[in-house]
């Protein structure tokens, strides 16, 4: 499938690029007054810092209150390094990626003390962190001088740039909207790029996110650090610009005012909250006689924007946003069918080699146990699974079935026992390094990154296969071209199992569009997506008709047969565990009473009683 | 060595004060915590509009700083309405700000909760003004009985009766819990919402209970300390909110009795701290109590550990 794609597209990428080169070579020469221009300088500043906390609050999804401080950070460092404060005169362009990095430091800092936190605490202790950093700064002009108190600091050396001397507003503006253009296209590459993806999953599903071989924790912290590098950025082009620095400037008001930016703007939209920092900015300029007001607004904004558009006010501009729908044509011009059902999966029947039960031991679960509290939900569990196996866990519910995926996945650490795989022992394994070891799982209440695209939500799934780290993102280097290429093809590669039901226009379709099926094969999807050799299923038919949970069923054999994966799956439609298991163990509280072949086990006592209850005891017991 | 102990002393009865005051504030966050499991950053601006509310009645009720009524009654009357008027705006922010993100992604639910803040303390100082509202409250407690001495510890009147409103509140609170049906009702939607509403609980209107408690001891809590150093403004929500917070994580959040006890012991280190440290840098000490708490003990003292659910 060909699309003819035009060399220069009309959208938001080029509609911000011509407002760049707007802000940088036109709009300075046309403002009437010094007054104005000043308005516009700090506007470029607004989009730096909105861009920046974007990329905390709207990638990520950490409720950073501290951001401000990290401006602060930035701005002071600026003060101490180029005035006659400490005496220290660096040159504009030294002073800067220190203040940076000064920043980025200590939001690392900050972060590594308080980023395992969850939402609300993170949002207090970094609250918290903000009102410290403010006292400081009031008070550490005595006994030393360090900050100047209230009062500040101010008259800097004179910016010069390449021979240039910033002096007047014009040049300043020009200085500034640069470095926002900078920060633009910084925010603009991480987006698209594997680290961006990363964030964005912890935004959605944090656990998902792990499970899928991502180090939340790091990925967070960076997040964080590069959020409080481009904030301290911002801090010290702005008091450069003012020519001055005070507490005031860094005050929880101020943050309010750029949180209220990015929430316009739509969160993790760049176009959008480069728009909302503009009209937050010139805005109030205009309406300077409600000026009293200005700060209930923006309450009032925030508390309706959450109630109303939590996606911001600018994602229903054509572009901004995609949001395909099932187009009423196939690709040859043809009507479509009115369901997806009658496609046929694309088979590829030259592919002769077929997959069997090795008797390879893969991975070892060792008299593993584990308790919540007084109730024992896996206890001292023993099995083997084999390479090329397919291996069913059966049980009524609360048996312990998904408590063992927890376990093996890492999500929970198990009291006593090992999970050997492969002769390593992964039992102490974060989630993000079992996955990355090669196991793979499904949840049993689908845990999709819903706001997102089906072909983002599998490329996500290749961060932990692929390497491309700032850097090289940023500057779009061999190593992020080639990867980028590589997840992109993986990703089409592995929907295009699922035949034709998640190919085509689904690509850009959210996950929260799908029907419950396509989310369960998206799920899947994404585990196979990871490159494992062990895929865990939870429940894959759940929620599935007959017609489906047979097409299912097919497909977990052909995994296995066609592809050679390894799988154990837990089910309860016992025609799919029929149909597919080499080998079923049964569990009841926690402990495996049975294992076999399907007709071994279905003949066995003691799995009856597990599932009916005993003869002559009135009521059964199955659900514990 | 003695004028340490006088000072310790001191500042001991200082803390219980203040934290009893502390811990008010930290049960409005604990209970709604408990059954919503969000963070109410507008809680410090109820404790702000119930030092405002008082004010507005001592104004109403008194001309040229002379109470026109019994000064017991006006008393009361401030407390009472400043609880009722907490109460409401509680209720108010609960439907229109945080009902329809119920089922939002928790950041949503935080950034409206900051909006309320925001949105109260502006309209406060927009129709206020910035200046320091005072309680001219001399005519309101007889010569005699302004401060008593004890060994050394100055305590005065309005200390005492801060005292006892915040532990009678406590009490109350305390019985309401444990004793009523409503305080059942309370407790199971905390502990799980929906089986709360399997069991016939109508989990809203707990919901709206639960904000009506706290509010009213979060106005309480501000008209409390309004009275104590006679003065109010727009800003002091802010502060108190956070405090009221320390207390809550410090105990344990969604542990009624954690936050009591977290308040109380919030109140007590920060007056301490004041006898060592510069004043400006109590808040830092109460901060630092927290950030501390959050990475070693986020459970705090009496909440326990729960488990994410898979």
């Amino acid at each position: 499938m060909k699309r003819f794609k035009p060399r220069i597209k009309i959208g938001p990428t080029s509609v911000t690029i011509l407002f760049f080169v707007l802000s940088l070579a036109v709009i300075p020469r046309l403002l009437p007054d010094n007054y104005w221009q000043s308005i516009f300088s700090i506007t470029g500043v607004y989009v730096m810092l909105a861009l920046g906390l974007n990329i905390v609050a709207g990638f990520t999804g950490l409720l950073d209150l501290s951001y401000i401080a990290f401006f602060g950070i930035g701005g002071y460092t600026f003060a101490f390094l180029c005035s006659d404060h400490f005496g220290i005169h660096l040159p504009f362009l030294l002073a800067l990626p220190i203040c940076a990095l000064t920043a980025m430091v200590s939001g690392f800092l900050l972060g590594l003390t308080s980023i395992r936190l969850k939402g609300d605490y993170l949002a207090i202790v970094t609250l918290a962190f903000a009102q410290i950093f403010k006292l400081l700064l009031l008070n550490l002009d005595a006994p030393i001088n360090i900050t100047g108190g209230v009062n500040g600091i101010y008259a800097f050396d004179q910016v010069t740039l390449l021979f240039i001397n910033i002096v007047t507003p014009e040049n300043y503006s020009v200085l500034i909207w640069t470095c926002a253009l900078l920060v633009f296209l910084v925010s603009f590459r991480l987006k698209a790029s594997r680290i961006g993806r990363g964030w964005n999953a912890i935004r959605e599903d944090e656990l998902a996110a792990n499970a899928i071989g991502i180090n939340t924790t790091r990925m967070k912290l960076y997040s964080f650090a590069t959020g409080a590098m481009i904030a301290g950025f911002s801090g010290a082009v702005f008091v450069s610009f003012q020519d001055s620095v005070f507490p005031n400037n860094f005050d929880f008001q101020q943050l309010v005012i750029v949180y209220c930016m990015v929430i316009i703007g739509g969160l993790g939209n760049i176009y959008g909250v480069i728009a909302g920092a503009v009209v937050l900015s010139i805005l109030p300029e205009i309406l300077r006689e409600y000026g009293g007001l200005r700060m209930m607004i923006y309450g009032v904004a925030l508390v309706s924007i959450m109630a109303l558009r939590p996606q911001g006010l600018f994602s229903a501009i054509p572009g901004f946003t995609k949001l395909v729908k099932r187009p009423d044509k196939d690709e040859t011009g043809e009507l479509r069918a009115s369901t997806d059902l009658y496609y046929s999966q694309d088979k590829d029947e030259t592919d002769v080699k077929r997959y069997t039960k090795q008797a390879i031991p893969l991975l070892e679960i060792q008299n593993l146990t584990l308790n919540f509290g007084g109730l024992t939900a896996v206890d001292k569990l023993d099995f083997c699974l084999h390479k090329n196996e397919i291996l069913s866990i059966i049980g009524p519910n609360g048996a312990g079935k998904s408590t063992l995926f927890n376990i093996i996945s890492g999500i929970y650490q198990s009291d006593q026992g090992k999970v050997i795989y492969k002769d390593l022992d992964i039992s102490a394994y974060k989630p993000h390094r079992v996955a990355k070891a090669g196991i793979a799982r499904t949840f049993q209440n689908l845990r999709l990154f819903n706001e997102l695209s089906v072909i983002d939500n599998i490329k996500i799934s290749r961060f932990c296969r692929t390497k491309a780290f700032f850097f090289s993102a940023i500057f779009n280097l061999n190593l992020n071209k080639t990867e980028e290429k590589e997840t992109h093809e993986t990703a089409k590669k592995i929907l295009k199992m699922f035949g034709r039901r998640l190919t085509g226009y689904r690509y850009d379709q959210k996950v929260s569009q799908l029907s419950y099926a396509n989310r369960r094969r998206v799920e899947i999807a994404r585990a196979m997506a990871t490159g494992p050799e062990i895929l865990l299923l939870d429940e894959p038919s759940a929620g599935m008709n007959p017609q489906e949970t047979g097409e299912i069923t097919e497909f977990i054999k052909e995994l296995r047969d066609r592809f050679g994966y390894t799988i154990l799956v837990i089910e309860h439609k016992l025609n799919l565990v029929k149909a597919v298991s080499d080998r079923v163990i049964v569990m009841d509280h926690g402990e495996k009473i049975c294992e076999g072949s399907y007709d071994d086990v279905a003949k066995n006592p003691m799995v009856i009683e597990a599932y009916l209850g005993k003869k002559g005891k009135s009521g059964n017991q199955t659900n514990s | 060595m003695e004028d340490i102990f006088g000072q310790l002393s001191q500042q001991a009865i200082n803390g219980i004060t203040i934290g009893g005051v502390y811990a008010l504030i930290a049960i409005g966050y604990t209970m709604v915590y408990g059954v919503l499991s969000m963070l109410n950053f507008a809680h410090g601006e109820l404790y702000m509009i119930g030092g405002f509310t008082g004010w507005w009645v001592l104004q109403i009720f008194s001309i040229n700083h002379v109470p026109v009524m019994n000064a017991a009654l006006l008393i009361s009357l401030m407390i009472v309405l400043s609880m009722a008027v907490s109460a409401l705006l509680g209720l108010a922010i609960e439907r229109i700000a945080y009902r329809p993100l119920r089922k939002a992604p928790r950041m949503n639910l935080l950034l409206s909760s900051l909006g309320v803040s925001i949105f109260i303390q502006n309209f406060i100082l927009y129709f206020q003004g910035a200046k320091v509202k005072v309680f001219h409250i001399s005519h309101l407690i007889p010569e005699g009985i302004r401060t008593f001495h004890v060994g050394g510890v100055v305590i005065s009147f309005m200390r005492i009766i801060v005292i006892l409103a915040c532990f009678f509140l406590m009490v109350i609170l305390t019985l309401i819990i444990k004793k009523t049906n409503i305080g059942k009702s309370i407790r199971a939607t905390a502990q799980d919402i929906e089986a709360a509403a399997f069991m016939g609980i109508d989990t809203d209107k707990i919901i709206v209970i639960v904000f009506l408690i706290g509010s009213a001891l979060g106005g309480a809590a501000g008209i409390l300390v309004s009275l104590l150093f006679t003065q109010v403004d727009y800003y002091v929500g802010f502060q108190a909110g956070l405090k009221g917070f320390t207390a809550a994580v410090l105990g344990g959040i969604g542990s009624i009795p954690g936050a009591m006890a977290g308040g109380l012991l919030l109140g007590i280190c920060e007056a301490m701290a004041v006898t060592f440290f510069p004043s400006a840098y109590k808040d830092v000490v109460a901060f630092a109590i927290l950030i501390a708490v959050l990475i070693f003990r986020p459970q705090g003292l009496m909440g326990e550990r729960i488990r994410e659910k898979v």
